[in-house]
């Protein structure tokens, strides 16, 4: 009950405040038909939906969420192989890091019109940005977790002359588990920002969501506006989840730090 | 000046682990400083001395992970095990896994007669963690820790094995279960161990020699034979020993040699 109860108040004040919007702002629903033009209350919201803009919806949710899954795991890829090189050299390490830091820092999107204009506006030019945003927190986190294994048991591999692949795969990969879940996390909801965010760019072709959200809101058409943000944000819990389950299962279990 | 007792007598047959004349410096002063030491093949030496002596130095210079910056170590053991004061677990593995993790590198490398299994299997018998073996580490006891450190470690057949104040986080009686299970898998597997320890009692209970350290720069300061102190020790094993009187006695001689240099 008191892991209900709190939310679920939480969402009663939420709705309100929603209702409260929608009837406080002027000129909020159209004098002809009384539809909603600016924020449809929670129960006009499917109001203005329709066979062909369940379609767009539904095409510009697959085109968003393909580009984040496989820029959320071209990013795992790249950012644990760049955490695990630089951890092993201090020499990489100093070379890689500052530069790395300046790309952490950059907002990316200002970068998206030029990858778009290098690559094309292609698939591939909207995985390119999303990874660019999402894979920073694994590769730091694989670095640090990897660091922080404990010398004792760098020395049991030592004596047992562990090859280095023994020791990358056996020792500091399972021990830097928990901080890659950590930036895994993070880097989830980067991603969905970035494939959605990143569509913004992209005029041509089927339109993600965050052009989508651009067009009914050009149209004025309020509520299918609603829905695909809506449709954007179970994107991103649907990540959350997912990344969450994985840890559970796969570092909940043994790690209890 | 002349440092410790250099062990006589002939060293090239029996030894297991031979240590000339090591000193060992980080920047700016010694640590160790020119300590010799033998260990015959079988025996169990223990090293006491006051913290900072560099007795952990000195067992990771046996050991071969750190370099002394001058002497010679010999060793003459192809598999050396490690026990350290903290069980060193890979969380991630459970119990078996835990105990099997030496032994299967030894199928990787391709130079196992095969029985690596049975040796895993037999010594989570004997240290009553087979009925725990799927459990993860951070679901076991201090001392069930302790032990399957012990097990990953003797499971490799390690003709030498190097112990950094392995029961040192334990509680007295944990302590008194693990010195004797100690003792009874060394009955079995016969192999050398160099111990280091803060606790005399723990040194003249396990060891058949007791060295004892000066503070740093850690040099030897005095040997002890339990044997000639102690009497039904150490060929017996009796834990009894423990509330001889002898063995009080002994333990007080070494105390007031630490206690000279402190």
């Amino acid at each position: 009950m008191k892991r209900v109860v709190p939310p679920l108040i939480v969402f009663v004040v939420i709705i309100a405040g929603w209702y409260a919007l929608a009837y406080s702002l002027d000129n909020n629903f159209a004098s002809v038909d009384g539809s909603p033009l600016i924020v449809p209350p929670p129960h006009m919201l499917f109001d203005g939906m329709n066979a062909p803009t369940w379609q767009r919806i539904t095409s510009a949710l697959a085109i968003s969420a393909i580009t984040a899954i496989v820029g959320l795991l071209i990013s795992l890829v790249v950012g644990v192989s760049l955490g695990v090189v630089m951890s092993f050299s201090r020499a990489l390490e100093s070379a890689l890091w500052p530069w790395l830091i300046a790309l952490q820092v950059t907002p990316i999107i200002v970068l998206t019109p030029i990858i778009v204009r290098i690559i094309g506006a292609s698939f591939g030019a909207r995985v390119v940005v999303t990874v660019l945003i999402s894979f920073f927190p694994i590769a730091s986190n694989t670095l640090f977790g990897m660091r922080g294994v404990p010398r004792a048991l760098h020395d049991i591999f030592t004596l047992a002359r562990a090859s280095r692949w023994r020791r990358l795969t056996q020792l500091q990969l399972p021990a830097a588990s928990p901080a890659i879940f950590a930036g895994l996390r993070v880097s989830a909801g980067l991603a969905v920002i970035g494939a959605i965010v990143g569509d913004f760019f992209f005029t041509r072709g089927t339109p993600g969501l965050g052009r989508l959200v651009v067009f009914f809101f050009q149209d004025t058409r309020s509520g299918p506006m609603f829905v695909t943000a809506l449709v954007a944000i179970f994107v991103g819990l649907g990540f959350f989840v997912t990344v969450s389950l994985l840890r559970r299962l796969l570092v909940s279990p043994w790690d209890h730090n | 000046m002349p440092v410790g007792d250099a062990p006589v007598g002939d060293t090239s047959v029996a030894a297991m682990l031979v240590v000339r004349g090591v000193s060992h410096r980080f920047t700016d002063h010694d640590v160790i400083h020119d300590v010799s030491l033998t260990l015959s093949s079988g025996e169990i030496v223990a090293i006491v001395g006051p913290s900072g002596c560099g007795k952990t130095t000195l067992l990771r210079a046996c050991a071969g992970l750190v370099s002394p910056s001058h002497g010679t170590i010999e060793r003459h053991a192809t598999k050396i095990g490690f026990v350290f004061q903290e069980p060193a677990l890979l969380a991630w593995r459970r119990v078996e896994a835990n105990a099997r993790l030496l032994v299967d590198g030894e199928h990787v490398n391709g130079d196992t007669d095969g029985d690596g299994d049975v040796i895993v299997e037999q010594l989570l018998a004997v240290s009553g963690l087979a009925e725990h073996r799927h459990k993860w580490p951070h679901e076991l006891s201090g001392g069930m820790k302790m032990r399957l450190s012990l097990v990953r470690t003797l499971a490799a057949k390690p003709q030498l094995v190097l112990l950094d104040e392995p029961f040192g986080a334990l509680d007295q009686l944990t302590r008194h279960h693990l010195h004797d299970e100690f003792l009874r898998l060394h009955a079995q597997q016969r192999f050398t161990a160099l111990m280091v320890t803060h606790a005399i009692d723990e040194a003249v209970y396990l060891a058949d020699r007791v060295v004892v350290m000066s503070p740093a720069p850690g040099r030897i300061i005095a040997e002890f034979e339990v044997a000639q102190h102690v009497p039904h020790s150490p060929a017996s094993r009796e834990s009894s020993r423990r509330y001889d009187p002898s063995f009080a006695a002994l333990c007080g001689r070494i105390a007031a040699r630490l206690g000279d240099h402190s």
